[in-house]
């Protein structure tokens, strides 16, 4: 493409300067838009995918029923021979940690009264160094290896609801992995906050043995592999697959239903807002050319007169718009930025969204790519708006043209 | 059809053409045979209607006859798609119109150096010959202003020199000095006669213009789509 004509083009665009000026803010500001929705969306997916994997770890090893079935009994699909599965699994060079996990679920009594309990039986030392702080000690303190007596930490409504504080005396009650009954007391360490208070209400934290002795076993119902990079997730989910082909390997991805559910939800939304963006930026700039190539219509004329063919007309008008797209998608990506950047320095809290206690940083995330693709769907968007106003006026007959007031 | 005269630059033979308005059928020109010569000037006078910008249009190939036969620089011409015809007037006729059809967006320079870009000549090339047509046309002080900064003589010596830097065959002229006061006329039309001559080009233009005609090497008159008198 000679630069004559984009000089051309460039040049153009100065001719009605109010005119353009309107256009190229409306494409900044729809690029502008389109970028900070996606980059809001994206700071969610990467929190959510973050706070996930830090759940269960970036891939979860269980029996395959454990995933697919619900249990008769405690720990029917659980894993034997963790231990040494744990050895196997920490030798690989992506491995970060490997934090057994028995899941349970029974009552929790304070002598007075009994409710439903959900129970985790984690390594505790290991889970709260590896996760970090994954949830909020309202009172008391997190769990340690190597306490005398058995330990547990309730949730805060839990607690509230058995009139339970640190260093309170309560019974748990649960089936055995034999089906018989069994009970334990156990003394309140912690009471904390997942932020999630419907998960608060029933959730405790036991320490792994604590667990296994309450339900008569030995196992562990999976195990969470932590990696040092979440890039190397499908590499070695195919890898501990191939090497365990009687367990079932799965992601966090396929864990976390949340995740996926925001996910799809924020694709659907942000993607039909986006579309709704472009529309109007691409009406915009089609009025802002129609008007340009009406009142061109004689100097098109002139140009064909001269010997310019259509195309060329076409390349240039096309040029124009893409002038005018590329300049407002340029300054709306900087305007993204200036905003992101912004509020990382002023920060501003989201609400808490639906089933949550605890509201969280509103962070844009701009993507590279994301802004490239934006900026580059822009310009082509504007591109082909003028050409398709501008081809009717450029096949026009010279005549017609020519004649045109 | 009769036989192409070597010196010939564009040549008409029974040239018809009508138009459509609604119902009506306007016949714009009744079997026009017309021959233009090299270096010649020519002028078309006639009333208002009388088929002079229809005949300045069939010699510079913007419109095609309903029945008839041209022929630009012994090549004959009908049958040729738009695509070629437009190639032709990029590279053999020049323009220049009422209101000097200057780019106002681009300079003096560059309206002159467009049909040598558009031609794909070569840039150094270009830089010469728009040089030497703004010195020839004495514009060379103007080359970087634009369209508005100048007078209506100005800008269609402007227009002058764009439709000859690229050496035509021939030059088309519709109502060149109708936007001009007699003075300013008569230097452009002095203008055209030079660089015509100069440049080798003949120049057909239509013109209500008494003074125009005088200075004319041949005068057509038209009346109701048909030539009258050839002089």
């Amino acid at each position: 493409m000679n630069l004559m004509w984009l000089k051309f083009a460039l040049q153009n665009t100065l001719r009605n300067r109010r005119r353009s000026l309107v256009t190229v803010a409306i494409a900044a500001l729809g690029t502008a838009s389109i970028l900070l929705a996606g980059g809001f969306a994206l700071f969610t997916y990467e929190s959510l995918a973050e706070a996930s994997a830090r759940e269960s770890g970036h891939l979860v090893l269980g029996q395959p029923d454990h995933f697919t079935r619900e249990e008769d009994t405690p720990l029917q699909w659980g894993l034997d021979h963790a231990a040494e599965l744990r050895t196997r699994l920490m030798a690989e060079p992506e491995v970060r940690a490997v934090l057994p996990r028995v899941a349970f679920s029974g009552l929790i009594s304070n002598g007075d009264k009994s409710v439903v309990m959900v129970g985790l039986g984690v390594e505790p030392d290991a889970e709260f160094s590896v996760k970090g702080p994954f949830l909020t000690v309202k009172a008391g303190a997190v769990l340690g290896s190597g306490a005398s007596a058995p330990e547990v930490m309730l949730g805060e409504p839990l607690a509230r609801n058995i009139k339970a504080t640190p260093g309170s005396s309560v019974t748990l009650l649960a089936s055995t992995t034999d089906g018989a009954l069994n009970a334990m007391d156990v003394t309140v360490k912690a009471v904390f906050s997942t932020g999630i208070p419907e998960v608060d209400k029933r959730l405790i934290y036991t320490d792994i043995t604590t667990a296994q002795n309450l339900l008569n076993t030995r196992k562990v119902s999976s195990l969470g592999v932590f990696l040092s990079r979440m890039e190397h997730t499908p590499t070695l989910q195919q890898r501990l697959a191939a090497a365990n082909p009687a367990l079932t390997v799965q992601t966090w991805e396929e864990q976390a239903v949340f995740y996926r559910a925001v996910r799809d939800l924020y694709n659907r939304i942000f993607g039909a807002l986006g579309l709704i963006i472009a529309v109007i930026v691409v009406f915009v700039v089609t009025n802002a050319m129609s008007m340009a190539v009406i009142e061109r219509t004689r100097e098109i004329g002139t140009l064909r007169a001269l010997g310019t063919l259509p195309h060329q007309l076409l390349t240039t008008l096309s040029l124009e718009g893409m002038v005018l797209g590329g300049v407002g998608g340029v300054l709306g990506a900087a305007i993204a930025m200036a905003v992101s950047v912004t509020l990382l320095l002023m920060p501003i809290d989201m609400p808490p969204p639906p089933g949550r206690s605890v509201g969280y940083p509103l962070n844009i995330t701009l993507d590279p790519l994301m802004v490239l693709v934006t900026l580059l769907t822009m310009v082509a968007l504007t591109m082909l708006a003028s050409a398709w106003v501008a081809r009717k006026t450029v096949n026009l007959s010279v005549v017609d043209a020519l004649a045109h007031t | 059809m009769a036989p192409s005269t070597s010196d010939a630059v564009v040549e008409l033979h029974g040239a018809y053409k009508t138009y459509r308005l609604g119902a009506h059928v306007i016949p714009a020109l009744q079997g026009v045979d017309l021959s233009v010569q090299r270096g010649e000037l020519l002028a078309l006078t006639g009333p208002s209607g009388s088929g002079k910008s229809t005949l300045l249009n069939l010699c510079g190939l913007i419109d095609t006859p309903d029945r008839g036969s041209i022929v630009l620089g012994g090549q004959v011409v009908d049958g040729l798609s738009e695509v070629q015809r437009t190639l032709l007037r990029r590279d053999a006729l020049g323009f220049v119109f009422q209101s000097f059809n200057l780019v106002p967006v681009m300079t003096v320079a560059e309206n002159v150096d467009y049909p040598l870009f558009i031609a794909g000549v070569p840039t150094a090339e270009r830089r010469q010959r728009v040089a030497a047509q703004l010195e020839a046309v004495g514009l060379q002080d103007h080359a970087l202003h634009r369209p508005d900064a100048l007078s209506g003589g100005q800008r269609q010596r402007v227009a002058i020199a764009r439709a000859l830097v690229k050496r035509p065959k021939l030059v088309i002229a519709d109502e060149p000095t109708a936007s001009l006061d007699s003075h300013t006329a008569d230097q452009v039309l002095l203008l055209m006669r030079e660089r015509g001559h100069a440049e080798g080009a003949a120049f057909v233009i239509a013109t209500h213009d008494s003074r125009l005609t005088g200075r004319c090497d041949r005068v057509l008159t038209l009346q109701d789509g048909k030539l009258i008198s050839n002089r």
